[in-house]
């Protein structure tokens, strides 16, 4: 937990002499070399290829703006952003209060507790693609576990209406754990004192949570917002195994998509464009939630 | 007083109860499906534990799907990619921490801003770039593109910041060289980061599937994820469907019960790896 606050400021220790040495670069040239020509490179690339007409036969021509025009007369791609949004919208809040709620309540001082954190956070060690057969199975229309529990034969995955509610269970399930850590990690710094003298005060425990829990942990919640959100928006594997996008456009994602144009239908110009358009949105996102978190923490301090 | 306290901690352990069986019931139905044979699994009757046992369906699956390769190909893969990063990224953090030279700060924010960029990006460009080298369907193209990861360099970094500076200089006054003082004295220093990386490339590499499922083609490079997702996944509404969610449930099985194995027995290093990402903001 402390590690991340440093003791010395950045470099300040040793090589205080300005004179050009080869042994830092040294150090840093493998990573760089393998940074460069497997992240960086493909990164510009893959935007250069957007501006391209690359397909897997003929020859990729230079097209200017015409992947995005097109993007925005493509109704299957206004479908996977809608889903996109529609998932991360309802996925979000869940993930990232469920954690919450569970870091609490697994906070608390009773034996046990150790147990329910194991089990919590046993799904997310699953890989993703053994979670999606898994949940197929359970969400089966006729002998799946949920339904024979609810008494209803509800068509989780066959429905247009259901499928991505479907997709949106299981990510709950699977991921809810990781969120968990983080937030009892976070719970670690907030110093027990701090509810004591509060509780001599007359304080209940709703009023110590909104006024001394829920403010201490903002930088817990800043970054388990922004990881969140970030996974929620590429959301692909489960969605590749339980449903392929479907049925019809009703659980076509983002990432989906980009992998169905440029490695299905090898238009990798037009599939480049999808990504890039996901990029933006992050960026977006992250800027948003940046400032949304700077002007809370003034407001705090005001 | 003490009334409240009781009942409040029967509360807290029916919650707890609730919360392990929705955690861990769906793994304990995948495991007792596998060992059912197929007229008792396809019923609205519900027994937890199968009335008759049978190894039949991991029988079938393991004749019918190269599981074991996959499963093999998968440890490699991460096994290797986790040496390769340990290496490069304690090297560079230490550099990024510790010494100075010129374009050091730009260079570590170019190295973070590409946690912004998506995967799908570079999908298309490094594809193009394998098949260039010929090296589509190999380890090659599995392993080298986990070596550029940003987090490893990011937790080495932030690791060797909070190293005394007098180690060092004590060090050096014995005529040790950077990289001795890197490997036999900074080194022994970090195993908790180390650990932490270790863990978090393990698994994020274990569990790697967009990649993966484009540049694999054969069993004898593709690796356990993809292989579930092409093989033993189920669409609905699929004739076979009905009667292969036994096979599906062995390979689920097959596939999950190690990591989870693994977890239990170092818990405390999952978590704490998690809990040093958690550090990234």
């Amino acid at each position: 937990m402390r590690i991340l606050r440093p003791t010395t400021p950045a470099g300040a220790a040793i090589h205080k002499k300005p004179r050009f040495r080869l042994t830092p670069y040294l150090f840093v040239l493998p990573y760089l070399t393998i940074f460069v020509v497997f992240r960086l490179a493909p990164s510009i690339a893959g935007l250069g290829v957007s501006f391209t007409n690359w397909a897997a036969v003929g020859t990729p021509r230079w097209i200017g703006l015409k992947n995005y025009q097109a993007m925005v007369r493509d109704p299957r791609l206004h479908d996977a952003v809608r889903n996109t949004f529609v998932f991360t919208l309802i996925t979000v809040p869940l993930l990232v209060g469920l954690g919450l709620a569970l870091a609490i309540f697994l906070n608390q001082r009773h034996r046990g507790r150790g147990v329910g954190r194991v089990a919590i956070f046993t799904p997310y060690v699953i890989m993703s693609t053994v979670v999606g057969v898994l949940w197929t199975w359970m969400l089966d229309k006729d002998f799946g576990l949920i339904n024979v529990y609810l008494g209803h034969n509800i068509p989780w995955l066959v429905s247009q209406k259901y499928a991505l509610y479907a997709i949106v269970i299981t990510t709950v399930w699977w991921t809810v754990g990781y969120n968990m850590v983080l937030y009892l990690a976070g719970l670690q710094d907030v110093p027990a004192e701090l509810y004591e003298a509060a509780r001599i005060d007359g304080a209940n425990s709703w009023r110590l949570f909104r006024h001394i829990t829920l403010p201490l942990l903002a930088p817990t919640t800043f970054l388990v917002l922004m990881l969140t959100l970030i996974n929620s928006f590429q959301i692909f594997d489960l969605v590749f195994v339980m449903t392929s996008g479907g049925p019809g456009t009703s659980t076509l994602t983002l990432v989906q998509y980009v992998y169905t144009t440029a490695f299905q239908f090898r238009k990798f110009g037009y599939g480049s464009a999808v990504a890039v358009l996901l990029f933006a949105i992050l960026v977006v996102l992250a800027i948003i939630q940046t400032r949304v978190y700077r002007r809370g923490l003034k407001g705090a301090a005001e | 007083m003490t009334i409240g306290k009781v009942v409040g901690g029967a509360l807290w352990y029916a919650l707890l109860i609730v919360v392990v069986v929705l955690a861990l019931g769906p793994v304990v139905w995948m495991v007792s499906t596998s060992l059912k044979p197929e007229v008792q699994i396809m019923t609205t009757e519900i027994h937890w534990i199968p009335q008759t046992f049978t190894l039949e369906n991991f029988q079938a699956v393991l004749a019918r799907h190269n599981i074991l390769r996959w499963t093999f190909n998968s440890l490699l893969v991460a096994s290797v990619a986790t040496l390769l990063v340990l290496i490069l990224d304690s090297l560079a953090g230490y550099a990024l921490a510790r010494m100075e030279f010129y374009g050091r700060d730009s260079l570590f924010i170019l190295i973070l801003s590409m946690l912004f960029v998506p995967l799908q990006i570079t999908v298309v460009p490094l594809f193009l770039l394998f098949s260039k080298m010929g090296l589509t369907d190999t380890y090659w193209a599995l392993i080298l593109p986990v070596g550029a990861n940003v987090t490893g360099v990011f937790l080495m970094r932030q690791f060797f910041l909070t190293i005394p500076g007098e180690l060092e200089d004590a060090a050096r006054v014995d005529g040790a060289n950077d990289f001795q003082i890197w490997w036999r004295v900074v080194m022994p220093l970090a195993k908790p980061a180390l650990t932490a990386v270790t863990i978090i490339t393990f698994l994020s590499t274990w569990n790697s599937f967009f990649w993966p499922l484009i540049v694999t083609r054969t069993d004898a490079v593709r690796t356990l994820p993809v292989g579930v997702a092409q093989f033993m996944s189920l669409r609905p509404g699929m004739a076979q469907a009905a009667q292969a969610f036994g096979q599906s449930m062995a390979g689920a099985t097959m596939a999950a019960l190690p990591p989870i194995i693994f977890f239990l027995l170092l818990q405390r290093y999952f978590i704490e790896g998690i809990s040093m990402t958690g550090m990234k903001g």
